[in-house]
Formats: C-alpha cells, structure tokens, sequence
C-alpha cells in the first residue's frame, strides 16, 4: 500500500487530496496545527478519522526528520504554509519560516531520510504578481508582490534546487485560484458565498469586500488537487502550471453569488464609496473597503495550464459560474442543517 | 553629517566601503557578529577611526536590529552581511536562508516599524548567482532569475523583499546585483583568493599543489574597491532602482590561475581531462631578489581537480551587462581584470614571504593545506 504524507491535510487541499487518496487506496498521513480547526473539512468530506494524524512542524527540522522515518512516504505533499497574503504583510517572518524556510526542512529531511519519495511543493499564482497582460506559463518570470509571495518563491527555487542538485523528485505546481465550498472563510470567495447565502437567509446584511477590479483565474480545488497527483506519477520531476484560463473579477464573483442565493444586485457609486444594493429592496449588501484592499495589488492572473494538459492529461471541467453555485449552495446548505440542528 | 549603517563591516566589501564613506565624511556604523575568533584584520587599519564605531549584531535577531537602527537612525543602510559561501550553504541552508534571506527582511521591517521610511535608503547586496543557469547573455536587470544554490535561493528571496517593500511602503531600497569582485581582502575560501594564495606558497615551497573544482567556469571579475563605489552611488539617486554591476568582460577560472601564476613568473602548462586534469609548471623566472627562495620547479605538477570541489548544481558562465549603471549612475570599473589579477597574486605574495621568513627562522611553521 502507498503511503502518503499531506502537511496541512485540514486544510482545503488536503482535505481533497486526502479524499482522493483514500479513495485511491493509499494509507494517508495528516500534519497539521492549530489542533482540531479543519477537522470540519474531513467531516464534510467523509473521511473523519481516516486520515492518521502526525505530528510534524515545519518549524522543528528534527521532528520533520523523525516523521519522515516513522512514516517513510512514497509520495510528500507540501500544503502547509501561512496562505493569506495580507495577513504576510504583517506578519513576514512567520510567513517566511513557515513558508520558506520550511520547505528547505522538509527537502533536507527527504534528502537524508528518504530520497526516494516524491515531493510535491504548493507553488502559487502570486508568484507572478504583475508581469503584464499576457498568460502566464511555465516559462514566465516571476514578480512576487507580497512577503507572502516572496515567501513562495524561495520555496518554489529551493524545490527546483533539491531536484537539480541531489535528483530529488521534487515538484512545483503554480496553482491558480482553486476555491470550493471547504475554502477557509477569511478567503475571498468564501467569504462571499457564506455572506450571500446569510444575507439571503436573513442572519446577515452585507459582506465588505476589497478591490472589486482584481481579476482571478478561479478553478474548483477538487479537480486541482488530481492534477497534484498527477504530477507526482510522472516519470521525471518537474513543474506545472495548473489553472483555467479564464479570469473573472471580484465584481463578477459577487455578482454570480448572490445571483445563486436568488439576489439580484445593482451597483451604485465608484471607488471605495461603491455599494451593491439587492435590486428588489434596496438594501445595501455589499460595501467596498480599503481595509481589505493589499499595499501592492497584482492585478490580473491567468494562467495557461497547455503543459499539464500535454504531459498529465489534466484539464479543469468545472466552469466558473457553476463553481460559485456549487459554493453558495453548499452554505444555504450548511444553513439550513444549522437551523434544523438548532 | 550622514549616518551609515553597515552590516558584514568585517568582510570584504564591508572593509571597503567604510574607507570610502569615512572618505566622504560619514560617520559609519557597522555591524559585527560576537566570535570566538577575531575577525577585524580586514578594518584593523579604521577602528581607530573617530568617526568609525562598531555594534555587535546579528541578522538573525529582529531584536537587536530594531533597537540599533532606532538609536543610530542612519540615513543609509548597506546590507552587506551574508553567509556568502556557495559551496557552505549546500551544507548549511537554513542557516543561509536566515541570514541571508530573512536577515534582509528583518531590516526592512525595522526600517517600517520605527517609521523611518522616509529617512533610511537600503542598499541590499544582490549578486549575478541570482542568474545561476543563465538565461541569456550578457545578464541585465531584466534576465529572469535562475537560482542554482541554497545561496542563490537566499539571495532571491532578499532581492524580491526589497523590491517588495519599496512598492508597499515607499522605502527607498535598492538592488545591486554585482558580479564578483575581488581584491586582496577577498577571503581565503573564495576561488580567487585561493589561487593566488595557493600559487604564492607554491613558489615559495609552502605548499605543493593547488585543488580546484571546475576551471572551466567563466566569470565576470571586477575589483571590489570600484564595486563599493558603485553601491554608495544607488543610494544618492533621486529614483530608488535596482543595477547590474559588472565589468562585461568574462573570464575562465583557468585564465586567473595562469594569470596569477605569471605573475609570479611561473607560466602553467595543462595536461589531461576532466578530473584527470592537472596543470603542471612549463617554465620559471624568478623575479629578481627572489631566486633563493624559489622551490618550484620546471615539471612540478601544481594544479589538480579534486570533484569535492564541484557544487552540487554548477553555474557554468556568469557575464554582465552593465549598460544601465553606466548611463544612469555613470559608473565604470577602473581597474581591469589583469590589474586585479596582479594585485591579488603581489598581495599574497608578501604574505606568503613573511610566513616563508618565519617558517625559515622556526616560526609557526605553515603546513600545508
């Protein structure tokens, strides 16, 4: 039986690779912090308990080195990071031991333990921040915007160094913006979709966002995390791009949410005095504040995933505006369990 | 008058810059680290200096850095302090990384919290490993970065924060990406300083052979008391910007042996390949005064390849183009690559003649290494 190890299995993208690898047969380790705070995703997934909990801190070099030996892995996937960016900005050394120099741990660790498993590292989309107009592809140079960013940049090179100069099968994939209804809620879209279905239940009366202009490439978490696997099935290492090409803005992603909760929304104002009104009644529902806006924004990202569409047969099935519905109605969901619960 | 803050006071570059800012009139401060060897030989000739003073401090400790940039307020900060071995942050990369990476943030946090981003200018010591596996040649400002070592990764994530907190905080920080630059203050670990090092004991019989890793590595060689100019000179433009600093000329690490070994009148014959490779003496003059002292000899084998050597990933061929610091800073090197060359290998040369005169009369024999 394989094994594999996830740090960060409570979290989004670990909650569906663990999902998937349990499916697939694997025997799953778990490393997570901050005790038992995700543990909902495993619930909602159906896979509570399934997955054996480790302990390992990418902050403690020995502790990574005596899981490792414990468990030895065919397959590491590297999850565990600080992942909101502006939480980066006040919190940059936090950010970069865990994001950075944690990674350096971990291949040290595989390096001396088990240089025979496969690593897989959470590159991102930030790590472009604004290079211009056009798609980004394996080939594109970076411009990190945020400490976060710069964070992931070194993890993205030490990865691709640790493969170079020991042989390691260490792996990058350059995640784009994969959401689900398991994304945590100081997420974006998350935030957005819980905050439509409140607000449409009455338990709520507005959602304050950031800048509405900012363009992502959305994709769905649950298809991403097949591509990760995949990755790690290769012959050889290397990295890929996973994303789907289209991008849509923050306005949009509103606009499609409260449009599944059965709310239709009529801008009025510009700039930060901008506010959404629920066309029917009038009520403001969404307001705009700098208070979530980044000191240094990137402004479009979209990827070009071409690569993992070649080598790993992998492409993203579901489309934006059904991700946002699948996501407020996983909250009117929740909602309407809460009440009978209550 | 200005304050400057120097951190890696002690090291090359460190040395350099003091001289030249104590020149301009600054008072400097500079930041070393508590050891338990003595590590001042490189400014022992400034700490008498009124306007030199000395903190201990590390880039691993926000603490610390915090509370001597708040008491000294300096107007410019040089960031020179680095593990900036190669070879040792393969061995030590999360030690690298902290200093060297996380070391660049914490002053730049330090800068922000004590809210002086309007007064303190930093100057964060880039380098051409950044370009690792080159992408094009020359290098400019605008290659992507190809990073080839735990050094190289380090360095990365200084440059990308300084550019970072330029762009969100409006600090005026800088990047200098400099090729290598050398100079008799190099330190002995470093390829060029172990060449001409190891030639001038050779000469002398010190030591019988020098062991060297790749020699068909091409670099771009400047000297390090032109590169300190250049650094000093980022920090006084309107516009914080980031500079490639090179000569845009390249060199093999072949070529500086031979060159250094001519310097000394000896000239260096190769024979074999790969690992196989050994360079052997084709002929020696001995400068005049020396003749007694020589003990090489026509014949000796003086250089061989130890793999050891090699790094785990190479970086074949590093060449700058240093077009935009030539326009907008109107900086150009002054001494050419011989000139370096040839005042590294006399450097050690004395050097070498006062071990070898207290070798001769009993003293601390040198062994060989």
């Amino acid at each position: 039986m394989k094994k594999a190890l996830i740090t960060g299995s409570r979290g989004q993208d670990g909650a569906y690779l663990s999902r998937f690898l349990l499916d697939k047969g694997y025997k799953v380790y778990g490393a997570d912090r901050g005790g038992d705070t995700g543990i909902w995703r495993l619930r909602e997934l159906g896979i509570e308990g399934k997955v054996k909990e480790i302990s390992l801190d990418l902050l403690e070099p020995t502790n990574i080195m005596d899981a490792l030996e414990k468990i030895m892995p065919n397959e590491i996937y590297n999850f565990a990071a600080q992942s909101i960016v502006k939480l980066s900005f006040d919190q940059p050394v936090l950010t970069a031991e865990v994001n950075a120099v944690g990674v350096t741990r971990m291949l040290e660790a595989i390096r001396k333990v088990c240089p025979a498993a496969r690593f897989y590292q959470a590159s991102t989309a930030e790590l472009f921040g604004s290079t211009g107009g056009a798609q980004r592809n394996e080939t594109t140079a970076f411009y990190p915007k945020s400490p976060y960013a710069v964070a992931k940049l070194y993890a993205h090179w030490i990865t691709v160094n640790y493969r170079q100069a020991y042989g390691l099968h260490a792996n990058c994939g350059i995640l784009f913006n994969h959401e689900s209804p398991l994304r945590g809620e100081e997420f974006v879209t998350r935030k957005i979709t819980a905050a439509a279905a409140s607000i449409k239940k009455g338990l709520q009366e507005k959602v304050t966002v950031g800048n509405l202009e900012a363009r992502r490439d959305w994709g769905y978490a649950k298809e991403y995390v097949e591509g990760m696997w995949l990755i790690l099935q290769q012959p050889k290492p290397d990295d890929y791009i996973l994303a789907t090409g289209e991008t849509h803005t923050v306005r949009e992603f509103v606009e499609a949410a409260f449009a599944a909760a059965g709310i239709k929304l009529k801008w009025k104002g510009s700039g930060l005095s901008e506010k959404g009104l629920n066309a029917k009644t009038g009520k403001v529902v969404v307001e705009v504040s700098k208070e979530f806006y980044r000191p240094a924004e990137v402004d479009l990202l979209v990827g070009d995933a071409s690569k993992a569409k070649l080598k790993l047969g992998w492409k993203p099935k579901t489309g934006f505006a059904e991700l946002v519905k699948l996501m407020v109605d996983a909250e009117l969901k929740r909602l309407e369990k809460k009440k009978v619960n209550l | 008058m200005k304050k400057a803050l120097i951190t890696g006071i002690t090291g090359q570059d460190g040395a350099y810059l003091s001289e030249f800012l104590l020149n301009k009139g600054y008072e400097v401060h500079g930041l070393r680290r508590r050891s338990a060897s003595f590590n001042m030989a490189r400014i022992k000739h400034l700490v008498a200096h009124p306007r030199l003073k000395l903190h201990y401090g590390d880039l691993t400790d926000s603490t610390n850095l915090t509370r001597l940039i708040g008491e000294i307020k300096p107007d410019e900060i040089y960031n020179l302090g680095a593990q900036s071995h190669v070879a040792v942050s393969f061995e030590e990369p999360e030690y690298t990384a902290d200093c060297d990476g996380l070391g660049t943030m914490r002053l730049l946090e330090a800068i922000r919290l004590l809210g002086l981003t309007k007064k303190t200018r930093i100057y964060q010591a880039s380098t051409s490993e950044l370009y690792g596996k080159v992408q094009e040649i020359p290098q400019s400002e605008k290659t992507p970065f190809y990073p080839r070592s735990p050094y190289g990764v380090a360095k990365m994530y200084a440059y990308w924060i300084t550019i970072n907190y330029r762009e969100s905080y409006d600090i005026f920080a800088c990047n200098g990406i400099l090729f290598n630059h050398e100079s008799p203050l190099r330190g002995e670990e470093f390829v060029t300083r172990k060449i001409t090092r190891a030639m001038a004991r050779i000469l002398l019989g010190e030591q019988k052979c020098l062991y060297m890793g790749n020699i068909n590595s091409l670099r771009d060689w400047g000297h390090a008391r032109d590169y300190v100019r250049a650094m000093w000179l980022i920090l006084q433009q309107k516009k914080a910007e980031d500079f490639v600093i090179a000569t845009g000329k390249q060199y093999s690490v072949r070529k500086f042996i031979e060159l250094a070994a001519k310097e000394l009148g000896i000239t260096v014959g190769w024979k074999g390949k790969g690992t196989g490779e050994t360079g052997y003496v084709k002929s020696v003059k001995p400068r005049p005064g020396l003749e007694a002292d020589v003990k090489v000899k026509v014949g000796d084998v003086i250089v061989r390849i130890d793999p050891k050597f090699y790094r785990p990933a190479e970086v074949e061929t590093l060449l700058g183009n240093p077009a935009k610091s030539r326009k907008v800073l109107g900086w150009k090197p002054e001494t050419s690559f011989e000139g370096l060359v040839s005042e590294m290998a006399e450097g050690d040369l004395q050097l070498a003649l006062s071990e070898h005169c207290l070798a001769k009369a009993g003293y601390g024999a040198v062994k060989n290494c």
